[in-house]
């Protein structure tokens, strides 16, 4: 070994050597001090210990003093300072050594918790194949600029964000969505840095790169969760304040009144609230940390103890239960032919945005040209290449937000809705129709009756399927003791027949998107502590109101992000019961800390006040009860 | 013009030692915004870019016995 690997070297480990030299020092001169005739050597040493092992100690102490903060390092220099004037070399010795291998310790576990996250940061490669002019050229990844195309081969961590160009893989997305099942990954689709191409070689075509990444933005953001303080950090943050002070004062009081040093020297070395600060923080930070590579990101730590609170998870349906994907499952005439009802809907809905629209729109284009079980032909001249029909645009459409829509074509106006709104224009449902609703929606559908001029023509049952997860993630729910709740504006028959698949506890349907706010305000004023479950969008508002709202599938939408106290990146229900009883976890490990921290304290002041306790023993369990809250608060890291 | 850097300090063994650092980098010369994480190890400082040298802040960092690294 040269000079410079050795200077190098005890750099980097400085404080294991100063730790182990003090100790060994301490240890020798603590032997000596058996042999009678040794007791000057002994003390020499022991001093020399507390030097050696104290130098960096009072070194930041003195950085305190000049700082003016008042931190555990100033405590125990001044402990050990005023045992070496009166003599008590070895309990100097045996202060400054606990206190360095404890801190050491300390430093070293609190190094896991705070480089869980830089993993995640290291999955994104350093450099990007990049296509120039036809040539493929390699450049560093974050310089890789928007919209300039990148190469993936099969096996490649993909660089960037971006959209894929060309070629077809399945891609890995864990890092970002926590998802361990690879993703069908095609043209047009989206792809996130630090995600893993399996199969196929991609051509992305930039969106982003560098520090503006999904996985960047995501951690960056998991980092203000983990600082953000939680109301129980504050408040241990702000007993702190004075308690240090306080015990100072006490200190010095006690040594007024008994005289006895090496109490008030104890009670300085017990002075700092150690375990108390740093218990909570690291069960957070842990907790977050966990989570965030599971594809859940939480808000912080105000977030996380009021997630642990939760009795009552509310789910949204349609998207968050159901797959969202809506599709018409039958269409029935009523004396008109099916097919003229579906063209009749979608025209009126065409230029709807509701999902049903889309799936009334979208079943419209796809019915073969000449109809097959009406009788009429309703084919147009105006029928589109690839067997695809047009829908032509109404003349004009009015949304009945969350009843339906009242269009005009051919100067014929076009009723497409639910019950509610056929009720509110008067309209009578005969029997025969009432029948195959009831029927149809007994089966979890929902259906839209279709009217023409007053008169109802024909009815369209719409399916979107459940999630295959959502009844074992309601089950897992119901088995940690938390009711669940189906909200949706879905009639009472349709959200019945669900529910009952989902094995749900309690329905609310029918609901206007506002009353779903209102629901949930009910629960809270019923002492429930209620989370919402949705898309983060639609949803935005009552994943306001909720005193937790979880988005889900919020990759890749900021706004999600933004609204929601938890965010599912990937579209994954069952994140949820993890989430949940990861943040019930964590709550109580805050507890179990802050409560061994406290008793921590009392035994040591009560112990140190009745004379049991002295230096040695107080800063051995000090540093015993800051280790143990640290391993504690950890165990979350691997929940 | 206003500049902000950050490092990552791994050793921190307190929270009163992420205070110190707090406040020793407040005090050097055209800082005007720092925060110091105990829980993350992040360090976050705003400065003046033709007052400030970001060298300072590392040799700051390092004089109260952490090891700061570029994050």
């Amino acid at each position: 070994m040269n000079k410079q690997s050795i200077t190098q070297y005890y750099r980097k480990h400085r404080k294991a050597i100063v730790t182990a030299t003090s100790g060994l020092l301490y240890g020798g001169g603590w032997s000596l001090g058996y042999l009678t005739s040794f007791e000057m050597a002994s003390a020499a040493i022991l001093v020399l210990a507390t030097i050696v092992g104290g130098y960096d100690i009072a070194k930041t102490a003195y950085h305190e003093v000049t700082n003016r903060t008042l931190g555990i390092k100033t405590l125990v220099t001044l402990a050990a300072i005023g045992a070496i004037v009166i003599g008590e070399y070895w309990e100097a010795a045996a202060v400054v050594f606990l206190f360095s291998l404890g801190s050491y310790l300390e430093g070293r576990t609190m190094r896991k918790t705070r480089t869980a996250l830089q993993e995640l940061l290291e999955m994104t490669p350093d450099t990007a194949t990049v296509r120039h002019d036809g040539e493929l050229q390699e450049v560093p990844a974050r310089e890789v600029e928007e919209s300039e195309v990148v190469v993936v081969k099969p096996g490649g961590k993909i660089p960037v964000d971006g959209d894929v160009i060309d070629g077809e893989s399945a891609v890995n997305q864990a890092p970002v969505t926590g998802e361990s099942a690879p993703v069908h990954k095609a043209d047009g689709d989206e792809v996130y840095a630090g995600t893993v191409n399996q199969e196929g070689a991609l051509e992305i075509r930039t969106t982003g790169a560098g520090s503006d990444t999904t996985l960047e933005r995501i951690i960056r953001r998991v980092e203000e969760a983990q600082e953000a303080q939680s109301p129980t950090e504050s408040l241990i943050d702000r007993f702190a304040k004075y308690y240090t002070p306080a015990v100072i004062v006490l200190a010095i009081g006690a040594y007024a009144v008994t005289q006895n040093a090496i109490l008030s020297l104890t009670l300085l070395v017990i002075g700092c609230p150690g375990a108390l600060v740093i218990g909570p923080p690291v069960s957070i930070v842990s907790a977050i940390g966990n989570a965030a590579r599971s594809g859940v990101l939480m808000k912080g730590g105000e977030h996380l103890e009021r997630a642990g609170k939760i009795d009552l998870v509310a789910f949204d349906k349609t998207g968050t239960l159901t797959k969202g994907e809506t599709t018409v499952a039958d269409v029935e005439g009523f004396g008109v032919a099916d097919d003229e009802v579906l063209s009749l809907a979608a025209t009126a809905e065409k230029k709807s945005e509701h999902h049903l629209a889309d799936a009334i729109v979208d079943a419209a284009r796809e019915r073969p040209t000449a109809a097959t079980d009406g009788g009429t032909t309703v084919a147009r001249a105006d029928d589109t290449d690839a067997g695809r029909r047009s829908v032509p645009d109404p003349d004009d459409f009015d949304v009945v937000a969350g009843k339906g829509v009242i269009g005009h074509t051919d100067g014929q106006e076009v009723v497409v809705g639910n019950r509610a709104l056929l009720a509110d224009r008067g309209i009578d449902i005969p029997s025969r129709v009432a029948d195959y609703v009831r029927e149809r929606e007994g089966r979890g559908e929902t259906v839209v009756h279709v009217v023409r001029d007053g008169d109802i023509v024909g009815a369209i049952a719409l399916r979107d399927e459940l999630r295959e997860t959502a009844p074992s993630v309601v089950a897992a729910l119901q088995d940690a003791g938390i009711e669940t709740v189906m909200l949706t504006g879905d009639n009472k028959r349709t959200a019945a027949a669900v529910a009952e698949e989902v094995g749900i506890d309690e329905y609310r349907a029918e609901l206007l998107p506002e009353d779903k706010q209102t629901v949930i305000e009910g629960y809270q004023a019923d002492g429930h502590v209620v989370a919402m479950v949705g898309d983060g969008i639609n949803d935005a508002p009552s994943l306001a109101t909720a005193d937790v709202g979880i988005a889900m599938g919020a990759a890749g939408t900021d706004t999600a992000i933004e609204t929601a106290d938890m965010a599912l990146m990937a579209d994954d229900l069952e994140r949820i019961p993890y989430a949940v009883k990861l943040s019930k976890a964590t709550r109580w490990n805050v507890l179990e800390n802050v409560g061994l921290a406290v008793l921590t304290v009392t035994v040591l002041l009560a112990g140190v006040l009745t004379s049991y306790v002295t230096l040695a023993a107080g800063m051995l369990v000090h540093e015993a009860s800051v280790l143990l809250v640290i391993l504690n608060g950890m165990r979350l890291l691997r929940y | 013009m206003s500049d902000t850097t950050q490092f990552r300090v791994l050793d921190f063994d307190c929270p009163s030692c992420a205070s110190t650092v707090e406040r020793a980098l407040s005090n050097v010369a055209g800082v005007q915004h720092v925060e110091v994480h105990y829980a993350t190890g992040r360090v976050e400082i705003e400065y003046d870019d033709s007052v400030a040298d970001p060298d300072a802040f590392v040799q700051t960092i390092e004089s109260q016995g952490y090891t700061p690294q570029t994050a």
